[in-house]
């Protein structure tokens, strides 16, 4: 192979950082599930802002199955919490490692 | 009536190998398996049993359960025998109450399956389906249903998952009429399309009841040069692109690379963390 063919390779190999950063995202947006009674939620800033303004400890919320699941509030809002912290911690060192990798 | 519950249950994973030669290559789809249950050994931390027609020792399986495979299935496009029947099987062949049962080359590198077992269900099929450099139609046909993946379905041992399975097997026997009633044009026996098929007469027809895993599985449509695993990144290299990923679930559709030299290495480094 000559060093012309090998430039051309090493170039077609390059990674994509945009498709990197969108399959990272769909990860994350797996991570984001919990269980919790049964049940199964998508951490989001809307069901944290929902658990944290409710005034009420216990209800029943829909969850990703449309099920209504019996919550205690803030349980699952300390769980939500939590949870939500770490997978975004995760999200953004991945991205930074994904930035750094724009060729293998 | 048998009801789900979640309690002090057997759970494990189930796998299929029939060895098959497509295009004149022959596909060791045991040794395929056998690297799948290393994986999910390791990450899923859940016995492996294979259901296959070789005669085998293996010391990566919990259970070796022999089936005499006589499905005579035809890949379009591609000459030999495509052995993918008998999937209907599992339920009756599962020494689990519950049963994670996913295609050998639907490697196992994250536990988010595992959530999925903390709540009750019957089954939950894999829905959706992502590819960078392929496309899927979103229905099974012009007015088909939409698409489900047989490459990674949970099920539990109840009644409903029963008929589910029994269904899949009516289907396979009389496939040219579900074919035609379903309007499929693809005229190969697909997994997929029967358990899709099942799945919606078992729900009344309505397509609003799912039983789908709510996230995606990322499929490798083309050939892999290499899979890499560093500091919690997976770096697959095809033969014009290359990905750097996180650690997670993927589909590799090449058979070839899933018996090669470099996969058993990348199992190697997965393996040992």
């Amino acid at each position: 192979m000559s060093d012309l063919e090998k430039i051309t390779e090493q170039i077609r190999l390059a990674t994509d950082y945009q498709v990197n950063k969108r399959i990272l995202r769909e990860k994350i947006q797996t991570d984001l599930h919990i269980p919790y009674n049964g049940g199964l939620f998508k951490v989001s800033i809307e069901l944290i802002a929902f658990l944290n303004a409710w005034d009420s400890d216990d209800l029943f919320l829909e969850d990703t199955y449309q099920n209504p699941v019996k919550i205690n509030r803030q349980e699952l809002l300390n769980k939500c919490r939590e949870h939500y912290q770490m997978v975004m911690n995760t999200w953004h060192c991945q991205h930074e490692d994904i930035k750094r990798a724009r060729k293998v | 009536m048998k009801t789900s519950n979640v309690q002090e249950k057997s759970r494990g994973v189930l796998l299929f190998a029939f060895n098959t030669e497509i295009n004149k290559i022959k596909i060791d789809y045991v040794k395929i398996a056998e690297q799948a249950a290393r994986l999910s050994d390791k990450v899923l931390g859940l016995p492996v049993s294979l259901i296959t027609d070789q005669k085998i020792t293996s010391t990566f399986f919990d259970q070796i359960i022999y089936v005499n495979n006589t499905l005579k299935n035809y890949k379009i496009g591609q000459p030999g025998a495509w052995r993918n029947g008998d999937r209907f099987r599992a339920y009756e062949l599962s020494p689990y109450d519950e049963t994670l049962l996913i295609d050998s080359d639907y490697l196992m590198l994250d536990r988010s399956l595992l959530k999925l077992f903390e709540q009750e269900f019957d089954y939950r099929i894999m829905t959706h389906n992502y590819s960078q450099t392929s496309s899927w139609p979103d229905c099974m046909g012009t007015y088909g249903l939409p698409y489900q993946w047989a490459t990674a379905i949970l099920f539990r041992k109840t009644d409903k998952t029963e008929m589910l399975f029994d269904l899949v097997g009516r289907i396979q026997r009389n496939y040219s009429y579900y074919l035609n009633l379903y309007h499929i044009k693809y005229g190969s026996f697909r997994n997929d399309y029967a358990f899709t098929i099942a799945n919606n007469i078992l729900n009344g027809y309505d397509l609003e009841m799912s039983q789908g895993i709510p996230w995606p599985m990322l499929t490798f449509t083309e050939v892999v040069k290499s899979i890499t695993f560093a500091n919690d990144l997976i770096t697959v290299k095809e033969r014009e692109k290359a990905y750097v990923i996180p650690c997670q679930n993927i589909h590799v559709m090449d058979k070839e690379y899933l018996l090669s030299d470099n996969f058993a290495d990348f199992l190697k480094s997965v393996c040992k963390n």
